[in-house]
């Protein structure tokens, strides 16, 4: 294992994300020190390292990373993980709006809360939330997975495409062309495979519990013949 | 885009909140560039009767000394200070004692009008401290480093409809109480419906920026008995767009953020310390604590010295 640190403390985001990208050619693991909440930490990187940012993130941390590994032990601002497209973020604390915003694949875990619209327009991937997940969780969603293992906010799944999410907690009410339907024995196999993998220690019960959404439909705006083929 | 932030010192005793605000704000420059402003409340130690005018003034031969006999009609000069700022302006700053509050905003709109001056405000428990440019210069031209205070509100300007100027900067100041100001970060789309009524009952618009017509909304709804808490939660429900913005007054600061969540508003506090701003990194220049909390949509949150107080 080849580690090395980077202080952030007095460097702008450009010249950490610039040494990341150097660094990540030689080491296996860069522990960025006072981050100091700021802005892009670790955008873009496309390297399979891990980088443990030991403090809170700003906006956009990890956004388009591909393979990375990122873990933050601290929060993180509005759109952590924006359009990821392989990888992993693991977040210790909160998020503000819009964790794994348009994330193509990879997963992001939220240790705590996660505020408004969370996974919009996320294509595919997964995006796991240990607290309560805010308003419009899910707006747009065109893919993948969103599990909530608090209560999630007014309007989830507003007009959600395809993907679904997953709740343990209450679910506040329900946006456009959203509907609940119970989890298969399918589902919650890939939920015990994967919620214990990032410390989700759920007793065997709680499994049974989750309520999943789904769309009402594929196409609700634009009729029913599509275009996909 | 702009930023916003708000700290206070719970024990309401006098702390560095200038220069705590300063460091709130340079962390929150990247927000906005234009212009950036401070209310510093609770550390001017004017005696009842005494306010302070804030006065800025073109460089030109005569504008000073017309702007002092102007004052001297309805008060004498306790005490003055000159700030050269920049793009040929100096502000001029003057200690007056009134009969009444009421007596404030007729001599700012008469001192209006002398051209090329224009009164920035007029406060009695604060000092607002208001320029063009960033953050740290404007810090170093007024000394906000060493302004003591209970708490303070500030803001960084992007500005986007409105011109970019020492006025138009944040904090905008209501006169329909004493001492009311907001900082604001967004848009308020339904402004002619919220300004309308307000013309109606009397109240004076000096500009076409939507945060003067928040702060009038405020001092409007505070002077009606609507504590600070009730007065937000109901801005919220009457104000259209993307916005979060945050109040100071006397008694306290208070944040209210749009019913979409369209603009962000965090916060953190301590047995010390209430402290809200745009982004974390702007907290973390008042606080060391992991547990940051994300303002919902619609939601307000407010820290009074005595809570329900009516203004």
């Amino acid at each position: 294992m080849r580690e090395i640190e980077i202080d952030a403390e007095s460097k702008t985001p450009r010249e950490i994300n610039r040494d990341l990208k150097t660094l990540a050619e030689e080491y296996d693991r860069i522990i960025i020190k006072n981050p100091n909440a700021k802005h892009y930490l670790s955008a873009g990187l496309t390297t399979p390292v891990e980088v443990i940012i030991d403090g809170s993130a700003g906006y956009f941390a990890g956004t388009m990373i591909h393979q990375a590994s990122i873990k933050i032990k601290g929060n993180a601002g509005w759109f952590a993980g924006d359009n990821m497209t392989q990888g992993e973020l693991i977040i210790e604390g909160s998020t503000g709006d819009g964790v794994g915003q348009g994330i193509y694949g990879g997963n992001v875990v939220v240790k705590r809360d996660a505020g408004s619209r969370t996974g919009e327009i996320m294509k595919n991937g997964t995006i796991i939330i240990g607290g309560n997940s805010g308003f419009m969780s899910g707006i747009f969603m065109m893919g993948g997975r969103i599990i909530v293992l608090g209560d999630i906010a007014e309007d989830a799944g507003e007009s959600i495409i395809r993907g679904a999410i997953y709740v343990l907690g209450e679910i506040k009410s329900l946006g456009k062309n959203a509907k609940v339907v119970e989890i298969n024995e399918e589902d919650k196999k890939d939920l015990k495979e994967l919620l214990p993998a990032y410390g989700f220690d759920l007793e065997d019960s709680k499994y049974s519990k989750f309520k999943k959404i789904v769309p009402r439909s594929k196409r609700p705006f634009y009729g029913q013949d599509s275009e996909e083929g | 885009m702009c930023g916003i932030a708000g700290v206070v010192y719970k024990d309401k005793k006098l702390h560095p909140v200038g220069s705590d605000m300063t460091k709130m704000l340079d962390a929150l420059q990247h927000r906005g560039p234009d212009s950036a402003g401070f209310s510093i409340y609770g550390g001017l130690g004017l005696e009842n009767n005494e306010y302070l005018l804030n006065i800025e003034i073109k460089e030109k031969p005569g504008l000073l000394e017309a702007v002092k006999e102007l004052v001297k009609v309805v008060s004498p000069i306790k005490s003055e200070e000159i700030i050269p700022s920049v793009e040929n302006y100096i502000i001029y700053r003057c200690k007056i004692s009134l009969k009444s509050f009421s007596q404030l905003k007729p001599l700012i709109r008469d001192i209006d009008r002398i051209e090329g001056v224009i009164v920035l405000n007029g406060s009695h428990s604060f000092e607002m401290i208001k320029d063009v440019g960033y953050v740290l210069d404007i810090a170093k031209r007024y000394d906000t480093w060493s302004k003591m205070g209970t708490h303070a509100i500030g803001h960084t300007r992007f500005s986007t409809e409105s011109i970019v100027d020492r006025y138009h900067a944040h904090p905008f100041q209501s006169y329909i109480i004493p001492d009311i100001t907001v900082v604001h970060n967004g848009q308020i789309t339904n402004y002619w419906n919220i300004r309308d009524p307000l013309e109606r009952k009397g109240h004076i618009f000096e500009t076409n920026n939507d945060t003067e017509c928040i702060v009038h909304y405020v001092a409007d709804k505070l002077s009606m008995g609507y504590s600070l808490e009730e007065t937000l939660e109901q801005s919220v429900k009457d104000m259209d767009g993307p916005y979060s913005y945050v109040v100071g007054t006397p008694n306290g600061v208070g944040i209210a953020k749009d019913q979409l969540g369209l603009r962000p508003g965090v916060m953190a506090e301590n047995d010390d310390v209430f402290a809200i701003a745009s982004e974390e990194v702007s907290l973390r220049e008042v606080m060391d604590t992991t547990y940051v909390e994300q303002i919902s949509p619609g939601e307000v949150r407010v820290y009074e010295y005595n809570e329900n107080k009516k203004l």
